[in-house]
């Protein structure tokens, strides 16, 4: 008897659980129509043009003409572009080590809040809000040989020393990097957001088992924060890709073609009304941005719960 | 429930209506932004035709010294009849303004030429021209005779394309030559040959620039090409259609030259210097020798002694063409303005009454009074004379050059876009430091040309 009544209960639950399911995506797809428009209109629709003129030969204004691969060839046979593929690869691996790494040690140590901790962190985050553009001005004040700080303190212990950091081989390269490595300050707060949500319970068992300090942060607190360690390395590496002023304002990618990079080259081509080579080089930096996505999500296992 | 429901509804359609509407007000603004650019630009009221076009002859580019007060003249000249209103934009973003307006089929009434504004001739071509954007000013030429009989002919000649006049050719000539320093300097210049001067130099230093476009650099190149042996017709003849060739034998001994130079005689800042920090060596005695245009020499007025320091005296400059009796001036160019099709035919009415107010004899003359130069085919009035004489530093300019003078275009002529705003003073720093020999720095530059090519 019970049989066949639960089995039609079940059968009403479960339309009326599709009923209520189907409103609810009703609801669902009317909120999000304004955002799918938003990315259709301007993101989708760029990257789809993007793609399209990428394999043209555009000046930008009159009707492009398809030229097939011809871009996507020039640009591999292009020193500058395999310089600047270089250049991205070694700025990539010290954003990811050094650049994540300094972030996610002052993250560390703010968390441990010492005294002045809430000071720090407010002056840590200075060099964030002044455009990179400033920056890069900054420095190149810094690195002046005549006017540096720099230089002005080396002479004072070498009277005769005379380096160019901006404009010779090989130190225009670290002199560049100098310009963004340790402003990490995304990575730290991201890190210390995670560390904050850390249960307190966790760290204290683990004193109580005889952990050190150091084991408590290697083996408890790092791994706790992989989500955020692997968004700061993912944001480090995509600024790289898309790094422009730092180097537009300091190098413009010299000497020689030493600190070139990808979005210097778009631009570069431009301004010789190369609109479909300029594509095809931000077609590169899309596929590049997705790769550190997709990699990045692999290595760092994001997609699964930390806890 | 039926409150929650209602109240959802009205915020998602909220929401959907609000990106529509954003769309929708985007279009309107923009017909309202044409309306209203068409009331600012064309203030077709029953008598004032106002014009509001960008220049980068504004702000602190030295030629809004006597641009601006130009305008000003002449709109008190028609008071009540035209009226023009410039919107200041920086030298470094004028083009980029441009192909943007361009490309939205809205740009403004009154254009710079290209090479000037960091305007490109490739872009001038393949976008204005082969679009029919510029309106033809042979009916304005042949409405003002008395304007353009000033006309440069080489000028006049190089801005008729198909039988059109496409831009205002120009009715002056600014040649460039250098500034050196009397009292840290006193050897031949332009009665030397590159040689002698070489020689004199001794530990005298020169301000060069290697960053930005390295603009000083250039022109002193563009000077060393010019003496060499096919030189001058090397770049002359090759300022219409580009240069894309750097292997020349004359360009690579006039480079060679240059890295000499670079390394014995250039000013202790030389290395990733911008204009302004080659223009500091020069007004601090860091340097004895600058290569700049006569716009410069109110840098040298006791008003801008402000700029100086070291012990630096505008008095001690002086003024001279390059050795070998060269000065830098490219007659075959497009001139000063050109005006778009987009004009209405008031705004036509009251741009081409600027352009023959601009080049009108008082005109010509105060500019030259003010920036130096000359008016080939003006015939210079007594108080003019009298006054240029006046000018010391302008005058002796203009006294420099003889009917022996060679012409040589300058390398921005030559060189495609990107190699003259950003390649050329990216690869200098490599020949100063002999990281690069003369022939591949040339062969370099060459290369570099060669992937700005269409």
């Amino acid at each position: 008897m019970s049989g066949p009544y639960s089995r039609e209960k079940t059968m009403q639950k479960k339309i009326s659980t599709n009923t209520i399911q189907t409103k609810y995506y009703k609801w669902i797809y009317l909120f999000l129509t304004p955002s799918i428009l938003v990315f259709l209109f301007f993101y989708l629709q760029p990257i789809v043009t993007i793609i399209y003129t990428s394999f043209t030969k555009w000046d930008g204004f009159n009707h492009p003409q398809f030229i097939g691969l011809e871009n996507y060839q020039k640009m591999f046979t292009n020193s500058a572009f395999l310089i600047s593929l270089k250049n991205l690869v070694a700025w990539s691996v010290i954003a990811a080590t050094l650049h994540v790494g300094f972030g996610v040690l002052v993250a560390l140590v703010l968390y441990q809040r010492p005294k002045g901790w809430k000071l720090t962190r407010a002056v840590f985050m200075i060099p964030n809000v002044i455009s990179a553009a400033a920056w890069a001005m900054i420095y190149k004040f810094i690195f002046k040989d005549d006017i540096g700080i720099l230089n002005n303190f080396i002479r004072v212990f070498i009277p005769e020393f005379h380096v160019q950091w901006f404009y010779e081989s090989p130190y225009a390269f670290w002199a560049v990097t100098f310009t963004w490595l340790f402003y990490s300050v995304i990575v730290t707060l991201l890190v210390l957001n995670d560390l904050m949500a850390i249960p307190q319970e966790l760290s204290e068992a683990a004193r109580v088992d005889g952990a050190s300090k150091w084991q408590v942060i290697r083996q408890i607190h790092l791994p706790l924060c992989r989500n955020a360690i692997g968004t700061g390395v993912i944001c480090s590496i995509t600024a790289r890709v898309a790094m422009y002023e730092q180097i537009a304002l300091t190098t413009v990618g010299g000497p020689g073609d030493d600190t070139m990079n990808i979005p210097i080259i778009l631009v570069k081509s431009i301004q010789d009304l190369k609109y479909g080579y300029a594509n095809a080089n931000g077609v590169i930096m899309f596929l590049l941005g997705i790769l550190t996505l997709v990699a990045v999500n692999y290595i760092f296992r994001m997609n699964e719960s930390v806890y | 429930m039926k409150a929650k429901k209602i109240v959802s509804m009205i915020l998602a359609l909220t929401l959907l209506l609000g990106i529509a509407g954003c769309g929708q007000k985007a279009k309107d603004s923009g017909k309202d932004k044409e309306m209203t650019q068409g009331k600012t630009e064309t203030e077709a009221t029953a008598e004032v035709t106002e014009i509001k076009f960008p220049t980068f002859l504004a702000g602190e580019n030295v030629g809004a010294v006597f641009f601006l007060p130009q305008v000003e003249r002449f709109n008190k000249k028609y008071e009540g009849k035209y009226k023009i209103v410039v919107e200041e934009v920086p030298q470094a973003n004028y083009a980029d303004k441009m192909k943007q307006l361009a490309q939205q089929r809205k740009l403004p009434v009154l254009v710079h030429a290209p090479s000037s504004g960091g305007i490109d001739t490739q872009w001038f071509h393949q976008v204005i021209l082969k679009n029919d954007m510029a309106h033809d000013l042979s009916s304005f030429a042949k409405n003002h005779p008395e304007v353009a009989k000033n006309w440069v002919s080489d000028s006049v000649e190089f801005c008729t394309i198909n039988g059109k006049l496409i831009c205002k050719p120009m009715a002056v000539l600014k040649p460039i030559g250098l500034y050196y320093n009397q009292s840290m300097y006193q050897g031949k210049i332009k009665d030397a040959s590159v040689e002698e001067f070489i020689g004199q130099l001794g530990d005298h230093k020169l301000a060069f620039q290697t960053a930005e476009n390295g603009w000083t650099s250039a022109l002193l190149l563009a000077a060393l090409i010019a003496n060499e042996e096919g030189g001058l017709d090397l770049l002359n003849k090759n300022a219409a259609d580009k240069l894309w060739d750097y292997n020349h034998p004359a360009f690579v001994a006039a480079v060679a030259k240059l890295q000499t130079l670079l390394q014995k005689n250039a000013a202790s800042n030389s290395i990733g210097a911008a204009y302004a920090d080659a223009a500091n060596a020069f007004m601090s005695k860091n340097a004895s020798i600058i290569c700049n245009g006569t716009w410069m020499a109110g840098e040298f007025a006791e008003e801008s002694k402000d700029k100086w320091s070291n012990g630096f005296d505008g008095k001690d400059v002086k003024a001279s063409i390059y050795p070998g009796n060269v000065a830098i001036a490219n007659p075959r160019n497009y001139g000063e303005f050109w005006i778009s099709n987009n004009a209405t035919e008031k705004e036509l009415e009251a741009a081409e009454a600027f352009l023959a107010f601009r080049d009108s004899q008082e005109e010509v003359e105060a500019l030259l009074l003010q920036e130096g130069g000359n008016a080939p085919k003006l015939k210079y009035s007594e108080a003019f004379i009298e006054e240029q004489k006046k000018n010391t530093l302008l005058y002796e300019f203009a006294m420099s050059m003889d009917e022996n003078t060679k012409y040589v275009v300058g390398l921005g002529d030559v060189f495609p876009a990107s190699v003259a705003d950003i390649e050329f003073g990216k690869l200098l720093p490599k020949l100063a430091d002999n990281t690069l020999t003369a022939e591949e720095f040339c062969a370099e530059l060459t290369k570099k040309a060669e992937e700005a090519r269409q």
